[in-house]
C-alpha cells in the first residue's frame, strides 16, 4: 500500500446525480451504455496507437439480488493519474460552461469518460475503478462515493493495460443487475459494436455481439443477405418483416436498413427509428432522422456524423440532420423507383399496404408520382379502382374535394355513368388535380355539386310554359329556406329530387344551426358573419320531371297541394343527403305528414284538406 | 352504384375513429362534419358536442377559424343549458382560440368583439381563473386593430400579473411579444425578443413555427444573412402544407424575393392553392399583399413570364399575364385592408400594405 489521498469534487455530486437520473436520461439503464461507451472509447484510443492490437470488452456479473456486483472490463488505453484528475476536473468545469454544452461537444475521451462514469451512481452507491495506462506506470485504484469524495490509491504492481469498473447494486436497483435483462440491454446497445463483447455470470458465458453483420460498412451488400437482415430486424425492432430497403448517404457516413412495415400504420403514429452513433445505440425512438412521409418503414440507422442531444438519446435538429434526412429519403425513393421498373408486383404490394404514405410522398414529389401513379387506389363511383384501371376507360375523371360533395352527388353521378373520384380523403383531390401533369392522357376536372346539373336535360320551352305557375308556387314555398327550384330531366328516374349546396350555403346552414342555440354575444357575431354569405348562399333543389311523382305534382292544379308536396320533397331530399334539419324544417315535415294524412282520409271529398 | 356502403351509411363512432386517425387538415374536418351531421340528425346532443369539440381544435390548428367559431358557438350554447354535463376547462380554453382569430373578420364589429371579451372575462371569473387572460386578450386584440400604444398599456398590465392555468404557454406568449415588436418596428428589439425562441429554449406546438418567419426581414436588414437563411429553411419545413400558416408562408415569400425570385415564386405556387379559399380574411390579405410585391418584382425583373396556377384558380388566363396577377392580388389585399381599417377606425392595414 502506498499513498492514499482524499480530494473533493467541485460540484454537488448528489445534485448532479439527481439531474442525470431524473432529468437528463430517460431511464437509469443508460448507465450501461455509458460504461460500454467508455470501454469502446478506450479500446479505440489504444488501437489508434497500436495497429496490431485487437480490443475486446468483457462484463461479469457476480452475486445475486441486493448483493450483486457488475464488473465492466476493457483492455483499452487505460488512465494515468493525470487523466483521472482531469476527468474529474472536467465535471467541475461543466458548471462554468453554458449548460448542456459540456455534454454534447465532441469532448476529449477523458471528458466524456468522467460523465459516463458518474451516471453509474444512478444504480450504485460505490464505484471502484482499477485502471492501468498503456503508457506504463503503476496501476491505480479509484474509489468514488456519491457523497462527493473519492480516493486514489496506487497499486503495487503494473497490470496489463485496461480498465475495470466495479458497480455494487444500490438498494432498489436490483433489476439493473438481473442477468437476463443485462444481456438484453447490452445487446440492444452494443449489437453493432466492432469489438467482441463477452458476458459472464455463474451460469452463462457468451459473446453478445457475435452476429455483427458484415454489410454494415456497405448497406448495399445487405441485398445479398436477406435472411440475416430480416432476422436482425426482428431481433432489434421486435417485428417480423418481409421486405427492406438499404439506406446510405453519399458520404457513406450514415447507413441503415429501412424495414417495410408489414401492416398499415396510422398517419399520426410516432415514427420510431433505431439509431446508432458510432455503432452505439443512441435512440430507439428517433423521429426526425427520416422524412415525415417515410412512415411505412421502421429503420435501423448507423451514423457517425450527427450530433446527439445532451442526453445522447436524440439528435439536434440542425442542417446536417436535414441533409442526412434528405439523403436517406432519397435512398427510399430511388428504391421505389427501381421497383416500379423492375419489380412492379413488389411495389404494388407495398402501395396497397401503405397507400396513404405513398400518396403523401407523391404530393410532395411529382417525379415520384409519375412513377407510381398507375398503382394508386382511389374511391370512385365505379368502386375502389387503381389509376391505370380508371384510365383504361378513357373517360373524363371528375373529382370532388370533400367527402360532403362526393356524398351529395354520388348516386346521381353513378346513374349517369359519370366517373367521379372521391377527393375527400387525405391527398386524393390534390393528386387527381395533379394527375394530368404526370400523365398526358388523363383528363380530370373538379366537380362541384352544382355542376352535376350540367348533365341534366333542360325541360323544353313548351314544358316551361306548362309548368310556369307551378314552379313559381314551389319557388315561393322554399324561399324561406334559401333554396331555389330547378325543374330538369335526369337519371335515375326513381330519384324525385336532388338537393345541392354550395360551400357558402353549406357554411350558412351550419351557422344557422349554431345560431339557434348559442349565447347572445356569439349570436350577434354569427349574424354578422352570415350576412356576408347571404347573397351567394342559395341551395338548389333539382326536381326530376322524369319521376312520375314529380310529374303528377306539377300537373296538379291545387296550389296548396303543390306547396306542401314541394316542401315534403325538400325535407325528404335533406334526409336523403343526411343533412340535419333545423326547427323550421322539422315543423314542415310534421305538418306535411299530418296534411297528407288528412288528405288521404278525406280523399272522397273535393275540398282539399284541413289541418286544424 | 357505389360499392362502398359504409361510406353511405357510416356510423358515428366509426367516423370519429377515422377522424382521430388523421392529422389535422381538410380530410379530418370533412369527417368530423359528417359525424356532426349524423349526431344532429339523430338528435344526439352529447355526440354532437364531442365531435364539435374535436372540430374546434382541428379547425383552429389547420386554418379554418370560421368553422371553429361556428362550432364553438354551438358548444357554448349547449354548455349553458347543461353546464354539469361537459368539461368546462376544454371549453374555456378554446374560447381563447376564438379571440385569437375573431379580429381577422372585418364583418365583426369592435362592439361585438368587446362583448365577447366581456363574456369571456365573466366566464373565466365564474370558474375561478384570474383576469390576466382578459388583459392579455385586450392587448392581443388592440394589437390586431393596429393600436400600438393602447396595446402596450394592456401588455404591461398583463406582465404585472401572475400566470395561471388559463394562460397561454410561455412560448406562445413570447411569440405574441415578438409580433408586437414587429409592429413597433425596431429590428434589434424584434430579434432580442425572439432570441429565447430562436435558441430553442421556448417551444410548443406552434412555436417556433410562427416565430421564425418574423425575424427573417429584421435579420436581412441587419445583414445577418446566414442566420436568416438558417431560420428560413428551418421555419419553412415546420409550416409546409398547413393552411394555418398561409400568412407565414407569405412572410417567407417576402423575405425570399430579396434573395432569389424563383425560390419566392416557388413558395407562391405551393401556397396559392391553400390561400384561395382561406377562411381567415386577414391572413389571406397578407399573403396576397406579399405575393403582389413578388409579382411586381418579377415583372420588373423580366426573366419569368408565366406562373403555375393550381387547378381551380379562378383566373387561369392570368398564368401568362404577370402584371394582371400583380394588380389583382394587390387590389384584393387592399380591399380587405380597407374593410378591416374601417372596422378598426384607422388606416393601419392599408398603410402596412402600401409600404411593403
Amino acid at each position: 500500500m502506498s499513498e492514499s489521498d482524499t480530494y473533493r469534487f467541485q460540484v454537488n455530486l448528489s445534485g448532479m446525480i439527481n439531474i442525470l437520473s431524473n432529468h437528463l436520461y430517460s431511464n437509469p439503464k443508460v448507465f450501461l451504455r455509458e460504461v460500454l461507451q467508455n470501454a469502446v472509447d478506450a479500446v479505440t484510443a489504444r488501437s489508434q496507437q497500436d495497429a496490431t492490437y485487437q480490443g475486446s470488452i468483457h462484463l461479469e456479473l457476480t452475486g445475486s439480488g441486493a448483493g450483486s456486483t457488475l464488473m465492466i472490463e476493457d483492455d483499452g488505453i487505460g488512465l494515468t493519474r493525470e487523466d483521472v484528475h482531469e476527468f474529474l476536473a472536467m465535471i467541475g468545469q461543466s458548471s462554468k460552461r453554458s449548460g448542456a454544452d459540456a455534454f454534447t461537444q465532441e469532448t476529449s475521451f477523458i471528458g466524456r469518460f468522467g460523465i459516463g462514469l458518474l451516471s453509474c451512481f444512478m444504480v450504485s452507491d460505490e464505484i471502484v475503478m482499477v485502471t492501468q495506462s498503456a503508457k506504463g506506470g503503476k496501476a491505480l485504484e479509484w474509489r468514488g462515493n456519491p457523497d462527493g469524495t473519492y480516493h486514489i490509491r496506487e497499486l503495487e504492481t503494473e497490470l496489463s493495460p485496461g480498465t475495470k469498473v466495479y458497480l455494487r447494486c444500490k438498494p432498489d436497483c436490483e433489476m439493473y443487475y438481473e442477468s437476463e435483462l443485462l444481456q438484453q440491454w447490452i445487446y440492444d446497445y452494443g449489437a453493432l459494436l466492432p469489438y467482441p463483447i463477452t458476458f459472464r455470470d455463474e451460469q452463462t458465458q457468451r459473446i453478445i455481439n457475435d452476429q455483427r453483420p458484415v454489410w454494415l460498412d456497405d448497406p448495399e451488400r445487405a441485398r445479398g443477405h436477406r435472411d440475416e437482415v430480416l432476422q436482425l430486424g426482428q431481433r432489434l425492432l421486435g417485428e417480423k418483416f418481409q421486405d427492406y430497403i438499404p439506406l446510405r448517404t453519399a458520404s457513406g457516413r450514415t447507413g441503415g436498413i429501412a424495414y417495410i412495415l408489414p401492416h398499415s400504420v396510422n398517419l399520426n403514429v410516432k415514427k420510431s427509428n433505431r439509431v446508432y452513433l458510432k455503432y452505439m445505440l443512441v435512440s430507439e425512438k428517433a423521429e426526425n432522422i427520416l422524412p415525415d412521409w417515410a412512415f411505412f418503414v421502421k429503420s435501423i440507422i448507423w451514423t457517425d456524423e450527427l450530433q446527439p442531444t445532451a442526453s445522447r438519446e436524440h439528435f439536434y435538429e440542425n442542417e446536417k440532420l436535414e441533409e442526412v434526412r434528405q439523403e436517406l429519403g432519397n435512398s427510399i425513393r430511388a428504391e421505389l423507383l427501381r421497383m416500379a421498373e423492375y419489380e412492379p408486383d413488389r411495389l404494388q404490394r407495398i402501395i396497397q399496404l401503405h397507400a396513404l404514405s405513398m400518396k403523401a410522398l407523391a404530393v410532395e414529389d411529382t417525379s415520384f408520382f409519375q412513377i407510381i401513379y398507375r398503382w394508386l387506389p382511389f374511391e370512385t363511383t365505379y368502386g375502389r379502382r387503381k389509376v391505370h384501371e380508371l384510365l383504361a376507360d378513357n373517360q373524363k375523371m371528375y373529382y370532388t374535394t370533400s367527402l360532403d360533395e362526393y356524398r351529395q352527388i354520388t348516386h346521381v353521378a353513378s346513374a349517369q355513368s359519370l366517373l367521379v373520384v372521391n377527393g375527400g380523403y387525405v391527398y386524393d383531390a390534390e393528386l387527381i388535380a395533379l394527375l394530368p401533369e404526370v400523365c398526358a392522357e388523363a383528363n380530370t376536372e373538379r366537380l362541384i355539386p352544382e355542376d352535376v346539373s350540367l348533365a341534366f336535360t333542360d325541360i323544353t320551352t313548351e314544358e316551361r310554359k306548362q309548368y310556369y305557375e307551378a314552379v313559381r308556387y314551389a319557388d315561393v314555398a322554399l324561399q324561406r329556406f334559401r333554396c331555389q327550384i330547378q325543374l330538369k330531366r335526369f337519371k335515375p328516374e326513381d330519384l324525385p329530387a336532388l338537393f345541392t349546396l354550395s360551400q357558402e350555403a353549406s357554411d350558412l346552414r351550419s351557422i344557422e344551426t349554431s345560431k339557434s342555440v348559442s349565447p347572445l354575444a356569439l349570436t350577434s357575431v354569427l349574424q354578422s358573419l352570415s350576412s356576408s354569405l347571404q347573397q351567394s348562399a342559395y341551395s338548389t333543389l333539382y326536381l326530376n320531371i322524369n319521376n312520375s311523382v314529380v310529374e303528377r305534382i306539377f300537373q296538379a292544379k291545387n296550389e296548396s297541394m303543390i306547396v306542401v308536396a314541394i316542401e315534403m320533397l325538400y325535407v325528404n331530399a335533406l334526409m336523403m343527403g343526411h343533412y340535419p334539419m333545423n326547427r323550421q324544417e322539422m315543423q314542415v315535415l310534421n305538418q306535411g305528414i299530418v296534411r297528407f294524412l288528412d288528405w288521404g282520409l278525406s280523399a272522397n271529398t273535393d275540398q282539399g284538406g284541413h289541418t286544424e | 352504384m357505389n360499392n362502398q356502403p359504409e361510406q353511405i351509411n357510416p356510423d358515428f363512432e366509426d367516423i370519429m375513429d377515422q377522424a382521430y386517425s388523421l392529422p389535422n387538415g381538410r380530410a379530418k374536418i370533412a369527417l368530423l362534419e359528417e359525424a356532426i351531421r349524423i349526431a344532429d340528425s339523430l338528435g344526439d346532443v352529447e355526440q354532437g358536442y364531442s365531435a364539435r369539440e374535436e372540430l374546434v381544435e382541428t379547425c383552429t390548428f389547420s386554418g379554418h377559424p370560421m368553422k371553429a367559431l361556428v362550432a364553438f358557438s354551438w358548444l357554448l350554447g349547449q354548455f349553458d343549458q347543461q353546464p354539469e354535463e361537459y368539461d368546462d376547462f376544454t371549453l374555456l380554453w378554446s374560447y381563447k382560440w376564438i379571440l385569437d382569430s375573431i379580429a381577422s373578420f372585418p364583418e365583426v364589429s369592435r362592439a361585438q368583439i368587446d362583448e365577447l371579451l366581456v363574456d369571456m372575462r365573466k366566464r373565466y371569473e365564474q370558474f375561478g381563473y384570474s383576469e390576466r387572460s382578459y388583459y392579455y386578450y385586450r392587448f392581443s386584440l388592440l394589437k390586431d386593430y393596429g393600436e400600438v400604444e393602447e396595446a402596450q398599456q394592456f401588455l404591461n398590465k398583463t406582465k404585472a400579473m401572475d400566470r395561471d392555468e388559463m394562460s397561454d404557454c410561455e412560448a406562445c406568449e413570447q411569440h405574441q411579444f415578438v409580433e408586437f415588436e414587429v409592429m413597433k418596428g425596431n429590428d434589434e428589439q424584434i430579434i432580442r425578443t425572439a432570441r429565447p425562441i430562436l435558441k430553442g429554449r421556448m417551444t410548443c406546438g406552434e412555436v417556433p413555427h410562427l416565430t421564425l418567419s418574423k425575424v427573417l426581414m429584421p435579420l436581412y436588414r441587419q445583414g445577418k444573412l446566414e442566420e436568416a437563411e438558417k431560420y428560413q429553411k428551418q421555419g419553412y419545413r415546420l409550416i409546409k402544407g398547413n393552411r394555418d400558416f398561409v400568412l407565414h408562408s407569405g412572410e417567407h415569400m417576402y423575405y425570399l424575393l430579396n434573395i432569389d425570385l424563383l425560390q419566392a415564386l416557388e413558395v407562391f405556387e405551393q401556397w396559392v392553392g391553400l390561400s384561395l379559399d382561406h377562411e381567415n380574411p386577414r391572413d389571406k390579405m397578407m399573403f396576397n399583399a406579399y405575393a403582389a410585391v413578388l409579382f411586381k418584382r418579377l415583372v420588373a425583373d423580366g426573366n419569368v413570364t408565366s406562373v403555375k396556377l393550381p387547378a381551380g384558380y379562378p383566373y387561369p388566363e392570368e398564368a401568362n399575364d404577370l402584371p394582371a396577377i400583380a394588380s389583382r392580388l394587390e387590389q384584393m389585399a387592399l380591399e380587405t385592408a380597407g374593410r378591416l381599417d374601417q372596422r378598426n377606425g384607422n388606416s393601419y392595414y392599408t398603410t402596412l400594405i402600401q409600404q411593403l
